[in-house]
């Protein structure tokens, strides 16, 4: 017999499972519905199908910039997350010496740390310094609170590996380098598209920080969120979260997949 | 792990590998921080005016009934948030963890998919559903559930609404944390327990939960830290009793007259709450791999 | 201002236009002048009223001016400006509301402007021009302007009185938006009956400010933008709200039975006003670009499009519903004894705290 779940409490935890699962996605669901929808206001009863707000929103100018510039923010932003977080993960993982736990406090502090103060903060420090606010400001607080997370990630992968191919490889006259680049990444790799990703979407989808030290162009949520309080565009704003839910779950499914895959195969 | 790293040939110096990160960290964390500490006490400062050192600015807000009141509302409404989570999380965890299906990575990965998703556009599913015109109201009375013109109100602009937001964004994230803490459970324990007649609810009581705590505790811990700065979702569904500490902060440096002084006082208000947290959540860990 | 050219830069500009500028006399130099001027006419001003949807405002100054189009930065309000001028930002203009004239007039931060370059400024309504005035000089130059006033919904609720009680009524507890800026304290002073809610004392501001924490309980929303309001007030979750002209005639296109108050007590009208940056390199160009946003044919778009209305008093909406709400027929509209202007607060930094209590209470 289960230890763990009579046949009653697994059927009740299988029920209440599948109840939490319909309560998360109901909420995508109804913006799916809506976004085809033929009513400027989202409310029951439906009007009828239509796709212009897909139109409407492929052809919004506006939009389509601020998806660009989050892009843009978010593939630089990751992009460097990552190489600094394989860096200080390198050293964290493979090295010992003084101060370590500070040293990986500090790494990990911005995780804690309200988004609200962070932003705050750094509007202060631009100001102090005379750094205009513009996408580059952005850029540099997403790296900040990107970090964490790819050392989060990295770590424990680097771990795992066992050094004894790195070793070879230097015994065999290889540099840091080559070893580096022939050894170590590939077998980490998986870990860093993982963190890459983790970081990328962490850019995309931040609206705090940004809100505080972003220029004159808009990055995506803070489009969204000025559509969030001023909803004349309501309807072409859901059309926009659909596919922009839609598409990330496909991403993080994909990913998941793929990440299994790599591993499995690097495993063997 | 191979040999004593020290003495390996050929390595990059570790200052060379840490030296940019925590360069990048110091300039851009921990620096910016400090100005606002400096700021708080009106030693630096962007507008004219006499400045100089003065506790001014701290002293006020800690007399201020009011300021204390809203960080203690906005701590209530994150205790309430983090609780209703980790109680709807748990059972979910439970079950992925412990009920032997084999497909459990996959049913994880649905439960926690939507969290990977965009924060802001699913506060935005909720106004669209709540609202006394929105899809919940709408629907009630299209049904005839309810008249039309007596919508249920307090759904949206509330501080209802608040944490029912917030509690449907951090759901998934939640059951993490407590699905690996569940996971590592040795099953032999609980076949021990089922050994000594215990029944399964006493297992549970006795063995599961108690190991599983850790996990429960940090789960608890990751919401909380956050939501009590919490400003963007007060702000989009919370109207006027739903205004919380975060949306303070964010005001006193956006509108009125500038009030950079004491939104800085309430923003390292919040940062020294939060890192003694953290502190204490940390220590806690520490103390509990150590028995 | 006139810039007063010193002997060294009249001979400048001479050796600069030629001995022909010179001999054509002063329109000659003040075009010579105004060749001197380079750049992109750099813009501070709010959400709307740049090339986000503003254009046509400005656009005869585009036309005349192609080399130098304006560039904008956004303010989302008076502090945010303050706060970017101080933090080092240079436009060339940018727009206060008449509440502030006072306060930037003394912050040394601007320079008057000089009425004799504004081809329209004869057509601007005087009262508004006279609030533009500080120490007999031109600081501010008016275009856009509207009221404080209530909104309610006649079908479902029934005043007491025409008076800015009706947003503090508890009968209608849920159903009433507030506006978030400190001068709900000045219409909590308004209905107290102060004699000078712009400048109250401490007893007089914990009295307003105990009104406001006391009503809070009633109060839906606080808007700060108009489509917030419109979506709330249009899907019937408001009843009553502290508005402007334009939400009403918004209101009723949308078919709902609204009526715009003009409360006993007063409404409060305010006014923006352009303002020309001290140390600016391109005042003349400045001078343009405020005298095409003057102009009637601007006047009439802006009422038409955004609903508010425009100093120009030659300026008429299409919308007789507007043109009633803003009382356009009547040029005393936004003085005494119809409305209070909204005026300087000295004492800003105070409300600003007060208000923000209230919101945290």
């Amino acid at each position: 017999m289960d230890v763990a779940l009579s046949r009653n409490g697994r059927r009740l935890l299988s029920g209440f499972f599948a109840l939490l699962v319909v309560f998360l996605y109901a909420p995508i669901a109804v913006l799916l519905i809506f976004s085809f929808n033929d009513s400027d206001i989202p409310a029951f009863p439906l009007s009828g199908f239509t796709t212009r707000w897909y139109h409407q929103f492929a052809t919004n100018p506006d939009l389509k910039a601020a998806l660009g510039t989050s892009a843009i923010v978010a593939a630089i932003s990751s992009a460097g997350a990552v190489a600094l977080g394989i860096l200080a993960s390198i050293a964290l993982a493979r090295r010992r010496f003084v101060g370590k736990s500070v040293v990986s406090a500090v790494l990990l502090a911005p995780l804690v740390i309200p988004y609200i103060v962070f932003g705050i903060s750094l509007l202060l420090f631009f100001h102090a310094t005379g750094i205009p606010r513009s996408l580059l400001t952005v850029v540099i607080g997403h790296i900040v609170i990107s970090l964490p997370y790819t050392i989060l990630v990295l770590v424990p992968r680097l771990t795992q590996i066992d050094t004894g191919v790195e070793e070879a490889a230097y015994d065999l006259g290889a540099g840091p380098y080559r070893t580096f680049g022939l050894i170590v990444l590939p077998l980490i790799l998986p870990a860093v598209v993982s963190a890459w990703l983790i970081a990328f979407t962490t850019s995309f989808d931040e609206y705090a920080v940004a809100s505080f030290v972003v220029g004159t162009r808009q990055t995506f949520p803070i489009y969204l969120y000025s559509a969030l309080r001023f909803p004349s565009n309501l309807p072409q704003v859901i059309a926009v979260a659909v596919v922009v839910l839609v598409v990330s779950l496909i991403v993080i499914v994909g990913a998941e997949i793929a990440r299994r895959f790599a591993e499995r195969r690097l495993a063997a | 792990m191979g040999r004593s790293q020290g003495s390996l040939r050929g390595h990059i110096a570790t200052p060379a590998l840490l030296g940019l990160p925590v360069a990048w960290l110091i300039a851009f964390f921990v620096v910016p921080i400090v100005i606002v500490g400096l700021y708080s006490v009106d030693v630096y400062s962007l507008f004219p005016g006499a400045h100089g050192f003065t506790l001014g600015a701290w002293h006020g807000f800690l007399h201020s009934s009011v300021y204390l009141g809203l960080f203690w509302k906005s701590v209530k409404m994150a205790l309430i948030v983090s609780a209703v989570v980790v109680a709807l999380a748990y059972p979910v965890a439970y079950y992925l963890a412990l009920s032997g299906t084999k497909r459990k990575y996959v049913l994880l990965l649905v439960l926690i998919a939507p969290f990977l998703t965009s924060y802001l556009l699913r506060v935005l599913a909720w106004k669209v559903i709540l609202g006394n015109n929105g899809v919940l109201n709408s629907f009630l009375a299209w049904t005839g559930i309810r008249s039309a013109n007596h919508p249920l109100s307090q759904l949206l602009y509330s501080r209802f609404a608040v944490i029912l937001v917030l509690a449907y964004v951090w759901v998934p994230f939640v059951a993490l944390p407590i699905f690996v803490s569940l996971d590592n459970l040795d099953r032999r324990l609980l076949e021990a327990a089922s050994d000594l007649y215990a029944s399964r609810w006493q297992a549970f009581l006795r063995v599961t939960f108690p190991l599983s705590l850790p996990g429960v505790v940090a789960a608890f811990f990751f919401v909380f830290i956050p939501t009590v700065g919490e400003f963007v979702t007060p702000s989009l569904v919370g109207g006027t009793s739903g205004y919380m500490y975060g949306n303070q902060i964010a005001d006193l440096f956006s509108t009125g007259f500038p009030d950079w002084e004491t939104g800085s006082v309430l923003a390292l208000f919040l940062l020294g709450v939060v890192a003694v947290l953290t502190l204490c959540f940390a220590r806690f860990t520490q103390a509990r791999e150590a028995t | 201002m006139e810039r007063k050219l010193s002997r060294e830069e009249l001979l400048k500009l001479a050796a600069a236009g030629g001995a022909a500028a010179l001999a054509t006399g002063p329109v000659g130099l003040a075009r010579a002048a105004l060749a001197a001027e380079s750049g992109r006419l750099q813009v501070l001003d709010w959400a709307g009223y740049g090339n986000d949807g503003g254009q046509s405002m400005f656009a005869a100054y585009v036309k005349k001016y192609p080399n130098n189009k304006p560039q904008f930065t956004y303010m989302t309000n008076e502090s945010d400006a303050l706060a970017k001028l101080h933090a080092g930002l240079r436009p060339d203009v940018f727009r206060p509301y008449v509440g502030w004239t006072k306060y930037f007039a003394t912050s040394g931060l601007v320079q008057p402007w000089d009425p004799k370059l504004l081809t329209n400024f004869k057509h601007l309504n005087p009262f508004m021009v006279k609030a533009g005035q500080y120490n007999g000089k031109q600081y501010g130059i008016p275009d856009d302007w509207g009221f404080d006033a209530i909104l309610y919904r006649s079908d479902k609720v029934k005043p007491k009185a025409k008076s800015w009680s009706l947003i503090f009524d508890d009968r209608y507890k849920g159903k009433i938006a507030w506006f978030d800026d400190l001068n709900m304290l000045t219409v909590a002073g308004l209905y107290l009956g102060f004699k000078n809610p712009w400048n109250q004392t401490d007893a007089q501001l914990k009295q307003s400010q105990n009104l406001l924490k006391s009503k809070k309980k009633n109060v839906r929303l606080i808007w700060s933008s108009e489509t917030n309001l419109w979506e709330a007030f249009g899907s019937g979750e408001l009843w009553i709200a502290y508005a402007w002209p334009n939400d009403w005639v918004q209101m009723k296109k949308k078919g709902l039975k609204v009526v715009y108050m003009r409360p006993k007590e007063k409404p409060i009208a305010w006014v923006g006003m352009l303002m020309l940056l001290k140390g600016s390199p391109r005042p003349k160009l400045a001078h343009a670009y405020v005298d095409a946003w003057s102009s009637a044919k601007s006047g009439k778009w802006l009422e038409d499009n955004y609903g508010y209305g425009h100093a120009n008093t030659l300026a008429r909406p299409t919308s007789s519903d507007l043109l009633r709400a803003l009382q356009l027929t009547n040029p005393r509209a936004v003085t005494l004894p119809n409305a209070y202007l909204d005026r300087d607060i000295p004492r800003r930094a105070v409300y600003a705290r007060m208000w923000e209590e209230v919101k945290a209470a």
